[in-house]
């Protein structure tokens, strides 16, 4: 390009480039993130097959920057229709020829979904119908190494007219009124910094910008750089002309080639244009721009350091002040800003400072770019106005946590920042509101967390980096996160101490106020906030030795059987049926879980949750597989028997799954145990809450029968009125596992009348086949396990139609996420955000009367508040109303025992042994309240070892491991996708109570246990 | 602290320093087959200087590093002395900022370098499992070679490719969504190409 003279010639440039386009087809591919997963070979493929076809004149490849949404890479779009592609491949090269460029049709397997449908539209992709691109404007459109293409698109235009006809008073007053703040983090008003270097004495003055981009988990800078470079220099430009500086730096991480490579092609190319170096467009402007590679240190990302590594030095911060703006580069006035905040000033210019003002918040304006990473669907990168909130950011353009998890906390500001729990997904996020919940905007890298992210991990984590990161010029940053560093590993190592947690804050707080630079002012954030939010993790790491999100190798053996809370040893039992050793599978399951046809079956299944195969694909069908070797292996099997007399007496009341538990693990450990149940049948809620078509009685009979084998003698019709009565018969010990059978009300007018009963008296008739017809209109209030049972229950029974009210949405439902969707298949009515406020009828009920709920800002537990919405009235007619609202212990035989300690309602226990005093134990629901099979499993099987050790026992529970080979299943063999399971038509399942799910083949089971990946045996 | 001082050219009358003034060498550093001699660095050195004076009037000490490194693979001792006559920046500073930065070595490494990332979203996703499966297949540390020279192990904080966490890289090259299955046949498949 020839040298420009003028202002008036770059605008006649770019008359003439943008006019050029024209109708041509523009395929722009993602050539600089989207590279890392081959998208050269994509343009290559694309070029050479336009070429072959000779399309050149109609069509071409444009090597652009990043889109954006990185995890569809290879991204491309294709315009001039605006058709957006992702996860393309070399592969695919003909067909979106063929197709889309000669067809004028899309490739549909290649779009993306926007809710239910796909959307060939870049603007409807979700991902991107919530953002507001005003910095990202270019960048994936023009190609970053062509200077002629980022002038059609108007680059330079700005800074050509505010140096040719604004003062540079005038350009920084424009700055100062848009309200722009830092983009590094701290968020200083830009237009002041500038104002203080241009007022400071001293020639030359240099300004600089800091794309040391260091915080893990940030690539913004990166991916501006690289995609629209021209961006960058026109804002220093404007900047330099401003403030009156002769010379620019880019400082730019080493780690970041392509931001290099197209950074110093866009200096060369501007340079021979004549928009650097001497005499700027003819207005004697001088300014000039050069290029330093950092060499690896985080601590360089602070501004003093910063400077120290451009003169050459260590890159070490000093006090401040005297601050950059009055000594800074070779001691002369220095302004240092960030990429992000450089790319904002040709918009501000452009648009004028009034418009940009009305962009984002009150006290932080405009738009803020986001690095979406870690467990969210959509990552990438992200561009909303200041004040969107993480609910946006995260769910509607992040599309979510994957795999079902459910979100724990957003990281913001990396390792300056700090963890935003879910009680604040719904407020508004700028500099100030992000503050206050103790983190910081910093770059703006957001790295998603969910249930399997441990918050004590990531403490360390932070603390590791920092403590590495540290320039060690001060003590407290240099030692003090090195002290913190050594607290938190012996916490995540499970050799935690009571007195860490404030050990933490106290170090943390010192070196907050302490340390000499931004580094290690704000290391302790991380460990801080995460203190401050998720304390009860640290205590269960220090208390229990338990790592809660099953992350802490010092704490897990493998995720799964850590998440399951009977501890059952999955991968060994997995191997076996990879074997076809199907008994000793069944063995291993037997020797942490007597419940294991109950629990192939009904098993809420938290282990696939934490299955790490989840993170590549699906996870292992373990609950399916449980089920295959329980129903494959006719014969129960002989539990291990006690060889000798058996001592000590234990009372065990309830039969329900914590009750057997308990017992069968006393049996094997040489008690002798009794189990008492009030009903006529043992079983407890597995035979009276959950209906035959989830769990038939069959299998909840194979199971009590190999729990009579060990041992355990079962009385059945026999309440029991008191404790004392126990120990009058001579029992030394007693577990209360009495479940929580008494139902919650609803406490509204009319909700006694007939036809309103509780789920849990509804579904005892049911399962006791005491009541096989209801006929008409069936509503059903509340969203847990217990109204979708009962819901798909009623219609089994003949109701003309089912209803489920619930106060919120499907998202917030505690009811497992399969047991709603079948519900929903079999076709109940699902009426969300009404809450009853009356039953209406006469005598008998007629209809419920609703109001309409409208969802809030989070509660505690991230989940949305439902608020009722005023003079919103809704009628549902009923015949019958089902009140599923809520289960509680009846605990009325404890009440005259000293040695049972009940609050809320429930058995208060010690949280490891289960004991609530002297000789007596509790466990399952009645102290937990309503909760899961396996949970409760596990607190039999936690009593059973505590009151073994209070009987002068070991505690010990039999060995469960050396059943399977210790070699991993081949590679080919574990690439099979999670196999299906079968299941009974919808239609089928109309008026039966037959089983839903069918078991998998032996083949089926053999493949899916392949899948494993034997993270046992790492 | 360093005074910085502004000068003409990248390396102050670096063509006027006399070559013969050797520092003492360490007797520790016996040259390998693969150490660049010192006439090597020299000329190189000189060509840098032709090269560097147009654009920048600065001093860019860890520039000139940087681009040593690259030619040499690493650092080697002779290279930071001669660095120093020719800056006139006393040895301790050259060597001072030498061991600063994460990115200066001073040993030679192995052919191919796999950079493993330890950004947030690579930990969070498990890149702990990843850098541990390395380790022992190649039976190496990070900072370590492979005896038989073909790779050396570091740890990075961020490659800025969240969205393939967790990934590394070896020399230009990315591999991402890594599992511990993945990463034993990537290493497996530069033994074969390699052997």
């Amino acid at each position: 390009m020839k040298p420009l003279k003028s202002a008036n010639e770059l605008q006649a440039l770019h008359k003439n480039l943008s006019r050029q386009p024209g109708q041509k087809v523009a395929i722009r591919v993602c050539s600089t993130g989207c590279r890392a997963l081959g998208a050269l070979d994509v343009c290559d493929a694309l070029e050479a097959e336009i070429s072959r076809r000779g399309l050149s004149d109609s069509a071409a490849v444009i090597r652009a920057g990043c889109h954006g949404l990185c995890a569809g890479a290879v991204a491309v779009v294709i315009d001039p229709k605006d058709i957006f592609y992702q996860n393309v491949t070399p592969d695919d090269a003909p067909e979106i020829v063929e197709t889309t460029v000669v067809g004028g049709k899309v490739v549909q397997r290649l779009c993306c979904s926007a809710g239910r449908r796909k959307t060939s539209l870049r603007r409807d992709v979700p991902f991107y119908k919530h953002q507001r691109r005003l910095l990202l404007r270019n960048c994936g459109v023009l190609d970053p190494r062509s200077l002629e293409d980022a002038i059609a698109y108007g680059a330079y235009l700005t800074a050509a007219a505010a140096i040719s006809n604004k003062s540079p008073e005038d350009v920084i007053a424009e700055i100062t009124a848009s309200g722009l703040r830092g983009r590094g983090g701290a968020g200083f008003p830009t237009g002041r910094k500038w104002q203080f270097a241009r007022a400071s004495a001293g020639e030359p003055k240099y300004i600089i910008c800091n794309a040391d981009e260091g915080d893990p988990g940030a690539f913004m800078d990166r991916a501006l750089l690289e995609g629209d470079p021209h961006l960058i220099v026109e804002g220093m430009l404007i900047g330099a002309y401003a403030i009156g500086a002769a010379r620019g730096f880019i400082y730019v991480r080493a780690e970041y080639p392509i931001a290099i490579e197209h950074t110093t092609l866009a200096l060369d190319e501007v340079r021979r244009a004549g928009l650097l170096g001497r005499d700027i467009l003819g207005t004697g402007f001088d300014f000039d721009i050069e290029i330093r590679k950092g060499a690896g240190a985080f601590v360089c990302g602070e501004e003093t350091a910063l400077i120290a590594s451009i003169e050459g030095a260590r890159g070490m911060p000093r006090p401040r002040p005297p601050f950059p703006a009055v000594r800074g580069l070779f001691s002369k006035p220095t302004n240092i800003n960030n990429v992000e905040t450089w790319a904002n000033v040709p918009r501000i210019i452009e648009m004028g400072s009034a418009e940009y003002a009305k962009i984002g918040t009150d006290g932080s304006k405009g738009t803020k770019i986001f690095a979406l990473a870690g467990k969210v669907n959509n990552t990438g990168l992200v561009e909303v106005p200041m004040g969107a909130t993480l609910r946006q950011i995260i769910f509607d353009i992040g599309g979510g946590i994957p795999g079902g998890r459910k979100f724990k906390a957003a990281q913001i500001g990396g390792p300056s920042g700090g963890c935003v729990p879910a009680q604040y997904l719904d407020r508004p996020i700028d500099y100030d509101s992000v503050q206050e919940i103790g983190a910081i905007m910093g770059s703006g890298g957001l790295i998603v967390m969910d249930e399997a992210t441990c918050m004590v991990d990531i403490a360390r984590f932070f603390t590791d980096f920092v403590q590495k990161e540290s320039c060690g010029k001060c003590v407290p940053c240099r030692i003090g996160t090195k002290r913190m560093l050594e607290i938190l590993t012996r916490i995540t190592n499970g050799q935690g101490e009571a007195a860490d947690i404030d050990r933490l804050i106290r170090l943390g707080e010192m070196i907050k106020q302490t340390s000499l630079c931004g580094l290690g002012q704000t290391a302790p954030n991380p460990v801080l906030s995460t203190i401050r939010y998720f304390r009860d993790e640290y205590e269960a790491h220090i208390v229990e030795k338990r790592c809660p999100a099953n992350v802490c190798e010092g704490l897990i053996t493998t995720t799964c059987s850590s998440a399951c809370p009977a501890h059952v040893n999955v991968p060994e039992y997995v191997g076996c049926i990879a074997e076809g050793r199907y008994a000793d599978a069944l063995k291993v399951i037997h020797r942490r879980n007597p419940l294991a046809s109950v629990c192939g079956r009904a098993c809420h299944h938290p282990c696939e949750l934490f299955c790490r195969r989840g993170d590549l694909d699906l996870p292992v069908a373990i609950r399916h597989l449980k089920r295959f070797v329980t129903d494959r292996v006719k014969d129960v099997g002989t539990p291990l028997q006690w060889p000798g007399r058996r001592e000590g007496r234990v009372a065990v009341i309830g039969s329900g799954p914590a009750g057997l538990t308990a017992g069968y693990f006393l049996a094997l450990m040489g008690r002798e145990v009794t189990v008492f149940e009030a009903l006529d049948a043992p079983g407890g809620m597995l035979l009276v809450g959950i209906p035959k078509y989830r769990l038939p009685p069959e299998a909840i009979r194979r199971d009590i029968e190999y729990i009579r084998q060990a041992g355990v003698e079962i009385v059945t019709g026999r309440r029991i009125e008191s404790i004392q009565e126990l120990r009058d018969e001579g029992f030394d010990a007693i577990f209360i596992a009495a479940g929580a059978h008494g139902s919650g009300r609803l406490g509204i007018p009319g909700e006694e009348m007939a036809g309103v009963r509780d789920a849990l008296g509804f579904l005892r008739e049911v399962c006791l086949g005491r009541l096989d017809k209801l006929t008409g209109r069936v509503v059903v209030i509340g969203g847990g396990n217990a109204a979708m049972d009962s819901a798909r229950a009623a219609l089994r029974l003949g109701a003309d139609s089912v209803t489920v009210l619930y106060r919120r949405t499907a998202e917030e439902m505690p009811a497992l996420r399969e047991e709603i969707d079948q519900a929903v298949l079999e076709g109940v009515d699902m009426r969300f955000l009404v809450a009853p406020v009356a039953v209406e009828g006469d005598r008998r009920v007629r209809a419920v009367r609703c109001v309409e709920m409208a969802l809030g800002e989070a509660d505690e537990s991230g989940r949305r508040r439902p608020i009722p919405k005023p003079d919103s009235e809704v009628v549902i007619d009923a015949d019958h109303v089902i009140v599923a609202i809520g289960q509680y212990p009846e605990l009325e035989f404890t009440a005259s025992d000293a040695r049972v300690a009940v609050a809320n309602g429930r058995i208060s226990v010690d949280p490891v042994t289960l004991r609530s005093s002297g000789d007596v134990f509790a466990g399952g629901d009645a102290v937990t309240g309503p909760a899961t099979i396996v949970e409760a499993i596990a607190a039999g099987q936690r009593a059973a070892m505590a009151i073994d050790e209070f009987l002068g026992g070991s505690g010990e529970l039999p060995p469960d491991a050396g059943f399977a080979s210790r070699s991993k299943p081949d590679e080919e063999a574990a690439a099979a996708p999670r196999q299906p399971i079968r299941s009974l038509s919808p239609a089928g399942r109309k008026g039966s109570f037959g089983e839903v799910l069918k078991g998998y083949s032996a083949k089926a089971a053999r493949t899916e246990a392949r899948r494993c990946l034997r993270c046992d045996l790492e | 602290m360093k005074q910085p001082v502004e000068s003409d050219t990248i390396c102050p009358d670096m063509s006027k320093t006399p070559a013969a003034k050797t520092l003492p060498a360490d007797p520790a550093q016996e040259p390998s087959a693969q150490e660049p001699s010192g006439q090597d660095i020299a000329r190189f050195l000189s060509e840098l200087e032709q090269q560097q004076l147009k654009p920048s009037r600065y001093a860019d000490l860890i520039g000139i590093l940087q681009q040593v490194q690259q030619q040499f693979g690493y650092l080697p001792a002779e290279a930071i002395r001669q660095v120093s006559r020719r800056t006139k920046v006393p040895l301790s500073r050259v060597y001072g900022v030498v061991s600063f930065y994460a990115q200066f070595y001073t040993e030679p490494r192995g052919r191919h370098t796999i950079r493993c990332c330890r950004g947030t979203a690579c930990h969070v996703k498990g890149a702990d499992r990843i850098v541990d499966t390395i380790r022992q297949l190649l039976g190496i540390d990070e900072g370590q070679t492979t005896p038989d020279k073909l790779f050396y192990l570091e740890a990075v904080a961020c490659l800025g490719t969240c969205f393939l966490a967790p990934v590394m890289m070896i020399d230009n090259q990315y591999f991402g969504n890594l599992t511990p299955q993945r990463v034993q046949s990537v290493l497996d498949s530069y033994r074969t190409t390699e052997s």
